[in-house]
């Protein structure tokens, strides 16, 4: 393939330009963070903070039950997205590859699920929550998460395992496997990518909830959402704590992306050499 | 560090009462005795920001050695979706004994049957000596529902170089001075001789205080809006005329951004405030530590300043308090002397009682702030008050931006009166 | 084609062109009648007990507190008021709740084709990058995607601040002098603007990577058999991705409305709404009327309206998704 240089040239300046335009909000996020309090609101921008601190990261690190909600946070999302990725396989597997009666039916109630209005909905969950005397607990928090990212889990898992060819199944089962050994040893490892992309967005839902685990744990099982915002008081926001709690936030997410996306290529290749 | 206060406390309880430690027997029938009070934790809301960490220290450790057994656990409240918090609390079977509520919602509470009347025990929380300003928003249909707790108002805090370097020789006493003064500044080159930000609707409510209105009128029954009134008309000119005096956008409250850390950066003569956001700005240039003064807002004549928009919380029993006698008791302590007292010296507010505002000598912001604060009003005290204030309030948003940025008066107060008493009538 | 409704795919192992998945054969190949009948069964009971006891549950509660004046004083007494379709009727009748849905519907759709126009872009421009570029540019997708929400929203409030926002400073940087402290937050229009800016900023990504991702099953020899004949790159994509892809662009526009019609903290956070009301859109409407004026009744006949907006807006589409089930 020849291609003139402009044509070679065009498409990475391009995704330079947008590499900027995406990443810019990130970067005045982190290196605010890094800002002494002067700096923060500032006529002529500062671009790089050479006199970077630490004490925002300090701070936000020494706010009180820190750990505590960092547990929790990371409790309730790994298992509401675990969760879901069970319930959805076997409900996917079920779409993708079985015709029965109902099916239809099943497909619209995951279209109608995942419109739910959560946001607006906190009154009754809570209600609900507050009459089985389960709030300040993580179950429940777990629970709701992973519904609202069930839909969405079923909805991709089902289209990665209609893509995976039938017939590598089949040859399967004429080796002498059985449905599930099957299932298990040539769709799973195929699904690898379909895991990661549901599994991320899974995450960054439960990781960010707020309305809900504002009501529902006010004494105790408290998440980090709650931690980010508690730097805005009305006795005066602390922009730099808020945004060195908020970098701190995005890691979690960046290093799963990061580990998802490796197996994710893995089992491709895995996949492949198998098939 | 809680288990060790609390250890320490146990510690003094056992010196103090050897006797009384022996015969805690478990029942808890009557509050007879401290013995009763074992195992049981009161637990106290406050707001953030409002206890300051001496005084933290100190209350709880008088409290576990003045009630052994029991345990005082503070859990501080973030503001941001504390309404739904506080509505949610009251509705369960184990809410929080103890609650902070600001004053002006004081009232909404009160309605809704969560606060426990404390009419009866007005007298032995002290009540008899509150200042009657600030006790007004704890009363509801004549009844007491809270204790009036700490407050403060806003006074003008000025750049001492900036103010001199304009050859501004003493604070100005009325605002006609006040406007001379300003003139002044910008004469000699300052941008922002005053940051007043076009939503800050507390400071616009005091001029509306002053000049003799308030933010709504009865009409009947019920009340309405009366934004669209002269005194109204007045109090919002001279805010725009206080905000043509520097860049402070005119959609924006004092928090976005944050007023004191545009002050921090040493460029501006004034802003209208409190004196924690004066310690903010210190806290961001110390080099202002020496050059920042304060002064009430000057009222239309010399004699006496301005008055203000009182802010302030009250301390409130949740009527479902599993230890209402605790509770009160807590109150009790909080609201003596000598915590009220140590409240207004370390956190720098106003305490209820003008008795014990020689706390505050020493703190100049404080002490401006106080000569103020007998006079001081707030909104409403009626439970649909609420509903106007929240987001997107129409007071700030339609009506002072809409002046602001050159709406007439009455037409930008019809379009917001309209808004407001739609929410004012709306059903409890 | 057909089966698939969703745009990331696996790569097919072997073969150049993507899987048609066979029909369904699934009678009689393992334990037989009863069991294999079953099956599908139990396998889609736990999703189905899930949504009925997390979804269907609360939803229902949602909508008899529709009917009720559920306020603060009812919450917290545990009385219950019925006032019938007053809720319902209110809203109705209420010129702000037609204004406000009008808006909402004119946003998503402005938004959506934003998305998907760029996602688009981006993603074919992802295919076509070095394996070093097309990295560096993921995860600059990738962070945009996972920056919190609160971050997200007050950053943006920032770079646009009037007086001190990076943005307002390079325009006029640039040369719009105009620009300096111009107040983005003062109009409905540059309001909304910025709201676009923020919304499409946080979802190309999704769209981007997954349309990468399905790009990369579709062969390289049809792209060149499409070169051979001398087509443009429009027509490429009309006639050769865009057909292959077609049901990853249903599946996505699909979840692109339903995220950006329920889009709320963008809306809120950045100017509540304002000015005066005038780019609040429904979920912000109901959280402003339900939950921040805690009239909890009001919010909810709002949401229950909502889902009817949404459902109609979206019946084309479950029409055409669901016609896709009858080809399996």
């Amino acid at each position: 393939m020849r291609r003139s240089l402009l044509g070679r040239v065009w498409p990475n300046a391009v995704a330079v330009l947008l590499f900027v335009f995406f990443v810019f909000p990130v970067y005045w996020m982190a290196t605010t963070a890094f800002k002494p309090d002067i700096d923060i609101i500032s006529r002529t921008p500062d671009f790089v903070p050479l006199h970077g601190t630490l004490a925002h990261f300090d701070k936000a690190v020494h706010a009180s039950g820190f750990w505590t909600l960092v547990r929790n946070s990371f409790t309730v999302t790994l298992g509401a997205v675990l969760l879901s990725l069970a319930i959805a396989l076997l409900a996917s597997f079920a779409l993708a590859r079985m015709r029965f009666r109902g099916r239809k039916a099943f497909v619209l109630v995951v279209m109608v699920a995942q419109m739910a209005p959560w946001e607006v909905m906190t009154i009754s969950v809570y209600m609900i929550v507050r009459d089985q005397d389960q709030l300040n607990s993580l179950l429940p928090l777990t629970l709701f998460y992973m519904m609202m990212v069930l839909p969405f889990t079923i909805w991709t898992l089902r289209g990665f395992i209609a893509a995976v060819p039938k017939e590598l199944e089949e040859s399967a089962l004429v080796d002498g496997c059985t449905r599930v050994q099957a299932f298990g040893r040539v769709v799973f490892p195929l699904l690898a990518p379909g895991l990661m992309a549901t599994s991320l967005f899974g995450f960054i839902t439960a990781w960010n909830e707020f309305p809900l685990v504002l009501i529902l744990n006010k004494q105790s099982g408290q998440t980090l959402p709650l931690w980010l915002t508690q730097f805005q008081t009305n006795f005066g926001d602390d922009w730099g704590a808020t945004m060195a709690a908020s970098t701190l936030f995005t890691v979690p997410v960046v290093i799963v992306f990061l580990i998802l996306q490796r197996k994710a290529v893995g089992g491709l290749t895995a996949g492949a050499v198998k098939g | 560090m809680r288990k060790r206060r609390a250890a320490i406390a146990v510690l003094g309880a056992t010196v103090m009462a050897v006797s009384v430690a022996a015969c805690g027997s478990g029942k808890s029938d009557k509050a007879s005795g401290p013995g009763d009070f074992k195992g049981k934790t009161l637990t106290v809301w406050l707001m953030s920001g409002s206890n300051p960490p001496g005084w933290t220290k100190d209350i709880t450790a008088a409290f576990e050695k003045k009630y052994p057994g029991a345990k005082l656990s503070v859990q501080v409240q973030q503001w941001n979706g504390i309404q739904q918090k506080l509505t949610t609390a009251l509705s369960e079977d184990t809410p929080p004994d103890v609650v902070e509520v600001g004053n002006t919602q004081t009232p909404y509470y009160a309605a809704t049957g969560g606060l426990m009347d404390l009419t009866g025990d007005k007298a032995a929380l002290g009540g008899n000596d509150w200042t009657p300003a600030m006790n007004a928003s704890a009363v509801y249909q004549g009844k007491q529902f809270a204790a009036p707790w700490y407050f403060s108002n806003r006074v003008v805090v000025y750049n001492k170089k900036i103010w001199a370097d304009a050859g501004i020789k003493d604070t100005p006493r009325t605002q006609d001075d006040l406007f001379k003064d300003l003139d002044a500044i910008k004469a000699k080159g300052t941008q922002d001789a005053l940051y007043a930000p076009g939503q800050d609707w507390y400071s616009f409510d005091g001029f509306l205080l002053d000049a003799g209105a308030d933010l709504v009128r009865k009409n009947g029954d019920s009340y309405v809006s009366n934004l669209d009134s002269p005194q109204a008309a007045a109090a919002v000119n001279l805010y725009k005329k206080l905000n043509s005096y520097g860049t402070a956008p005119k959609d924006k409250d004092e928090a976005t951004p944050q007023q004191s850390d545009v002050f921090a950066k040493g460029d501006v003569g004034a802003f209208i405030g409190f004196g924690w956001e004066a310690a903010g700005a210190i806290a961001k240039n110390p080099q202002l530590k020496d050059e920042i003064g304060y002064f009430p807002i000057p009222g239309r004549t010399a004699d006496k300043p301005a008055r203000v928009f009182l802010g302030g919380s009250n301390l409130a029993v949740s009527q479902a308090s599993k230890n209402p006698e605790l509770a009160k008791d807590f109150l009790k302590l909080a609201l003596s002397d000598q915590f009220e007292g140590e409240l207004a010296k370390e956190g720098g507010v106003i305490p209820n009682k003008t008795s014990l505002d020689s706390n505050l000598a020493g703190n100049p912001f404080a002490t401006a702030a106080s000569t103020a604060a007998a006079n001081g009003g707030t909104t409403p005290l009626i439970p649909a008050w609420g509903n106007v204030e929240n987001k997107p309030n129409p007071i700030s948003t339609i009506f002072m931006t809409g002046v602001l940025q050159g709406q007439d008066p009455s037409a930008a107060a019809k379009q917001a009166d309209a808004e407001i008493n739609k929410r004012l009538s709306q059903k409890q | 084609m057909g089966a698939q409704s969703t745009g990331t795919r696996t790569r097919p192992p072997s073969g150049s062109t993507p899987p048609t998945p066979p029909p369904p054969a699934d009678r009689g190949r393992t334990a037989g009648g009863l069991a294999a009948r079953g099956a599908p069964y139990l396998l889609i009971l736990p999703a189905l007990l899930a949504t009925a006891a997390l979804l269907a549950y609360p939803l229902l509660r949602n909508l008899l507190i529709s009917f009720q004046n559920l306020n603060a004083f009812q919450l917290i007494q545990h009385t219950t008021e019925w006032t019938g379709f007053g809720n319902y009727t209110d809203q109705l009748t209420s010129s702000a709740f037609w204004h406000t849905a009008f808006r909402s519907v004119l946003f998503t759709a402005a938004n959506v084709a934003l998305i998907m126009a760029g996602g688009t872009l981006v993603g074919l421009l992802l295919n076509r990058l070095g394996k070093r570029m097309r990295l560096l540019l993921s995860l600059g997708l990738i962070l945009a995607w996972a920056m919190p929400f609160v971050a997200g929203t007050t950053v943006y409030q920032w770079l646009f601040d009037s007086q001190y926002g990076v943005v307002n400073w390079g325009l006029a940087k640039l040369g719009w002098h105009a620009m300096a402290g111009y107040n983005w937050f003062g109009g409905q229009f540059s309001t909304f603007s910025v709201i676009t800016v923020m919304i499409v900023w946080q979802s190309v990504p999704f769209v981007a990577l997954n349309l990468y991702a399905g790009l990369t099953t579709i062969s390289a020899e049809l792209f060149e058999a499409a070169r051979m004949d001398g087509a443009t790159a429009w027509r490429t994509f009309r006639s050769v991705t865009f057909p292959i892809l077609r049901p990853f662009f249903l599946s996505t526009t699909f979840l692109e409305i339903i995220w950006v019609f329920k889009a709320f903290t963008q809306v809120y956070a950045l100017n509540a709404g304002g000015p005066a009301g005038s780019t609040e859109t429904l979920p912000v409407y109901a959280f402003i009327e339900g939950v921040g004026n805690q009239h909890y009744g009001v919010g909810a006949a709002i949401s229950t309206l909502t889902i009817l907006i949404l459902l109609a807006l979206m019946s084309y589409y479950f029409r055409i998704i669901l016609k896709q089930e009858d080809d399996l």
